[in-house]
């Protein structure tokens, strides 16, 4: 090619004859040869392996030659055969085979280092490979679920003892050393995230992107036999390239008239939408980093009408966790309340807070509930929990007295909190008193001394109870929030990732389902392109075509479309033929 | 009340046409004759879903909020995008594979709803403080419209595969008898994609001809339905996970219901890669597929069988209390 080059520039049609087909054919070879590339590159990973080996093995300087031989053995047939796939990417770029050539000649220790990335990339761009890993990593978060975390190891020795292992062998020496006892933060597991990455970022560089770039190129088939070579061919008589290539747009395709010949193509969109998903996903997991590494966390309950500081519930989470300006804010609750439905049951709790900078000045101040958390300054203050820290009682007009809630254990979700006002002598061994329990901050309910249910208050009600001769109000009941906070810079870099991700599925499913209602053209990286070529010749059109995929539907649709085009009746004809020759 | 008896009215509609609908089906499918028969079910299904449109409003009605707050709410919702889909192509005049999935389907969950172990579940309940926001209408319509659209298609790629596997051994054994030598199954799916149907010389009865098209009818809708599924899966996923960082204060918990479903992500991930990879393409890709059905399982109803995490809303647990 590089010699014919120099001798047919005198006519531009020419020189696309020659130039552009070369590179079709190599392109059309790489897609059929796909199913056989694939054997030979997992022979070149055992051999890329086996070279390794022998390097590793032969320190020895005197064995230089042998190893250099070696190398370059290996390296040739490397480069032969995991070429296709790299060389999609240049061969047709034009100046791209001249600098295939001195490549291939120049096969030292300089170029075997110069290829190991290239040869790193191929093993980890292979696809095989990627789905292994998303397979492991579908199977470790299984087990995942199945393993209670983060228990402590007496827990895992009672349930996955030495002397009857699961499955013959599964024991608590397994969970314990490969870490499934905090599978989501396991070297394991995240060792395969960071691996499945790495792959994400491999196959986007070295297939999708240069897949890509193939999809974008044109090019031309001029001789009517090259045509009728495609899978599927078609000669029109009396017809018009033109009229084809109308009808080719209106179905999709994009079409590129040059003088008599046509080139058509479509699923191009399905082609970069891909590389969006491999993006998102790959954003999705820098934040997630991000998130492990560089944020803080705390929890604390508060009772109404106390105060906390940021900065003493916040704990850093990893080693880029770095404390802000806002972590100095005081936060008071002013007041914790809770919504109720009509038969009793909790609707929502609230939580009015203010917020106070080191100067004592109020610089916010909301009132949050669940699913309304509360911003500010990078933290986030959430509503998760409440509890009732105390009740205000008097008896016989004296206090308020601030009585303690304690809670209570039951079974099940429900909460009960308990506390007791001693009656009598304090100080003697069997105090007695009344009790008061209490689900929510609703309704008390009240035992006398001997345990009797003597009745139901509200607080606030300031409605008396009589109990053995004593007058109890109770006046308040004071109820703490349970806060979560946290600061979280991976939080922008997911949702960009998320709304990408989300972008970028619906485009890869509706370009290809735009697609899908003529010929089906699929869903992921190299797939889906389906391609077109016309001639007009004299009168006739010679139409040919391919496409990677649903081949059966493909000459469904192209015949559907054929059809369409306009039988061109004789006055017309004088006029094609001029069209044809210029 | 009258809502109670309205809603009762309503299943029982629904669920006693779909029953005829199924009978139907299998009649059309002994007998090839009855045209008019496969007319009478597509407008029973029809019937189906108009019924299970009303349910569900009566009960957003007097519920006052979006009913799949629970898994009987979830279950008919699930029937009802099943039958959604059944719509789908029949408005569009295109005669499919997909109904003889999804009426069953419809059948099923809705008689799992009715008459299952989820009687006492029929009442509605009231919201608890984290299910009441926006998020609850996005997250849970869009993961049950993905669950049911991945379940139709995991169901037609195990069709292909119960049809594929048939004919691979009929094949070889028709090879062992004429040419005395046996081919791998892969190697006759990789010839069979390899030649172009028009010019197949290596199958030349109409029989088998029309199998290879069944085949990729199969494959065809399989996929189509599986990937919208995906998408909606995906942003089922994402949504909830915005709405975990607004109510739970992480976007990202590992809580198993969660896990699952990314679980359930990654397996049609997998299906997908596997689909374009034309080694791996046709028998893979289906495998891969019905696996995800039994994992869809698992993540709709195994977790909450469990009743661990945080999903554990409106589900029956096997341990009482």
């Amino acid at each position: 090619m590089d010699i014919l080059n120099p001798t047919k520039p005198l006519s531009s049609s020419l020189f696309n004859t020659h130039f552009r087909r070369p590179t079709l054919l190599l392109n059309s070879k790489i897609l059929k040869l796909k199913p056989q590339t694939h054997t030979l590159y997992s022979n070149n990973n055992k051999r890329s392996r086996l070279s390794v080996t022998i390097v590793t093995c032969s320190k020895l300087k005197t064995s230089k030659e042998i190893k250099e031989k070696d190398k370059n053995a290996s390296g040739k047939i490397l480069l032969s055969n995991s070429a296709p796939p790299v060389l999609s990417e240049e061969s047709g770029g034009g100046g791209g085979n001249g600098e295939k050539v001195p490549v291939k000649t120049g096969t030292g220790a300089l170029g075997f280092l110069k290829r190991l990335p290239r040869k790193v990339l191929a093993v980890l761009s292979n696809l095989p490979l990627a789905i292994g890993e998303m397979f492991s990593i579908a199977v470790l978060m299984a087990l995942g679920t199945l393993i209670d975390q983060g228990e402590a190891p007496e827990f895992y020795f009672q349930k996955f003892p030495e002397e009857n292992p699961l499955l013959g062998f599964f024991t608590w020496k397994w969970v314990l050393t490969l870490g499934f006892d905090h599978m989501y933060s396991s070297p394991v597991f995240l060792g395969m995230l960071a691996l499945l990455g790495v792959s994400l970022m491999a196959c986007t560089y070295t297939t999708q992107i240069p897949l890509a770039k193939v999809a974008r190129r044109w090019n031309y088939l001029h001789s009517a036999d090259a045509i009728r070579k495609q899978e599927f061919s078609d000669n029109l008589p009396k017809a018009s390239v033109q009229d084809l290539g109308v009808i080719l747009m209106g179905a999709g395709y994009e079409v590129f008239l040059k003088g008599p010949s046509l080139y058509a193509f479509k699923g191009l969109a399905g082609r970069f939408s891909p590389i969006g998903v491999h993006l998102a996903m790959l954003l999705i997991m820098g934040g997630a980093t991000l998130s492990a590494t560089g944020s803080f966390r705390g929890s604390v309950t508060v009772p109404q009408g106390l105060n906390f500081v940021v900065g003493d519930v916040l704990g850093p989470s990893g080693f880029l966790s770095t404390p802000t300006e806002a972590f100095n804010t005081e936060v008071h609750v002013n007041r914790f309340y809770m919504d109720y439905y009509d038969g009793g049951d909790i609707k929502q709790f609230h939580t009015d807070l203010s917020l106070f900078d080191l100067n004592g000045k109020e610089v916010m101040r909301k009132t949050i509930s669940v699913n309304d958390p509360l911003r500010y300054g990078g933290i986030t203050m959430y509503q998760t929990d409440w509890s009732i820290s105390a009740l205000q009682v008097r008896k016989d007009d004296e206090g308020p007295f601030n009585l303690a809630m304690a809670p209570l254990k039951i079974s099940g979700d429900n909460k009960l909190y308990g506390t007791f006002l001693p009656v009598g002598d304090v100080n003697s061994p069997n105090v007695k008193g009344i009790s008061m329990l209490a689900r929510d901050l609703q309704s008390i309910v009240l035992y006398d001394q001997e345990g009797k249910f003597v009745g139901v208050r509200r607080p606030n009600s300031k409605l008396p109870i009589d109990i053995d001769g004593m007058q109890i109000i109770i006046e308040d009941a004071i109820g703490s929030s349970g806060l979560e906070l946290k600061t979280d810079p991976g939080v922008p870099v997911v949702y960009a990732g998320f709304g990408a991700l989300m972008l970028t599925t619906c485009l890869s499913y509706l370009s290809h389902s735009q697609l899908i209602a003529n010929v089906c053209v699929h869903f992921v990286s190299y797939s889906g392109k389906s391609k077109i070529w016309a001639l007009q010749d004299g009168t006739a059109v010679i139409v040919g075509g391919k496409t990677n995929r649903a081949k059966a539907e493909f000459q469904y649709e192209i015949n559907l479309l054929l059809d369409k085009v306009p039988e061109i009746v004789e006055s017309s004809l004088s006029k094609q033929s001029d069209v044809a020759s210029g | 009340m009258i809502f109670l008896t309205l809603e009762h009215i309503l299943t029982h509609i629904s669920f006693s046409v779909v029953s005829i609908v199924i009978i139907i089906h299998f009649l059309t499918l002994l007998v090839n004759e009855f045209v008019g028969l496969y007319d009478s079910s597509e407008k029973g299904m029809l019937t189906t879903f108009f019924c299970l449109t009303g349910l569900l409003i009566t009960r957003w009605i007097y519920s006052g909020h979006l009913p799949i707050s629970d898994l009987y709410e979830s279950l008919i919702f699930l029937s009802w995008i099943f039958s959604i889909i059944h719509m789908v192509p029949y408005f569009k005049k295109h005669k499919n594979y997909l109904s003889t999935i999804t009426a069953p389907s419809t059948f099923f969950t809705q008689g799992f709803a009715t008459w299952g172990l989820l009687t006492d579940m029929h009442q509605s309940k009231i919201l608890v403080p984290a299910l009441q926001s926006q998020w609850l209408i996005m997250h849970v319509s869009m993961m049950v419209s993905g669950y049911a659209a991945l379940l139709c298609g995991s169901l037609l790629s195990a069709a292909l595969l119960v049809i594929t596997f048939r004919k691979v051994i009929r094949i070889v054994g028709k090879n062992n008898n004429l040419l005395n030598d046996s081919f791998p199954v892969d190697e006759i799916q990789y010839m069979m994609e390899k030649k172009s149907i028009f010019k197949n010389t290596f199958f030349p009865s109409s029989r088998n001809y029309y199998r290879f098209q069944l085949i990729q009818q199969l494959d065809h809708w399989g996929f189509r339905i599986l990937s919208i599924g995906f998408l909606f899966l995906t942003i089922g996923i994402l949504s909830g996970a915005v709405w975990a960082n607004e109510a739970w204060g992480s976007y990202w918990n590992w809580d198993p219901k969660e896990t699952w479903a990314f679980i359930t992500w990654t397996i049609f991930a997998i299906y997908f890669h596997t689909r374009t990879n034309k080694n791996l393409e046709g028998l893979n890709s289906a495998i891969v597929a019905s696996i995800g059905f039994l994992i869809i399982w698992i993540c709709y109803f195994g977790v909450n069988l469990l009743g661990i995490g945080l999903h554990s809303y409106g589900s029956f647990t096997l341990i009482s209390n």
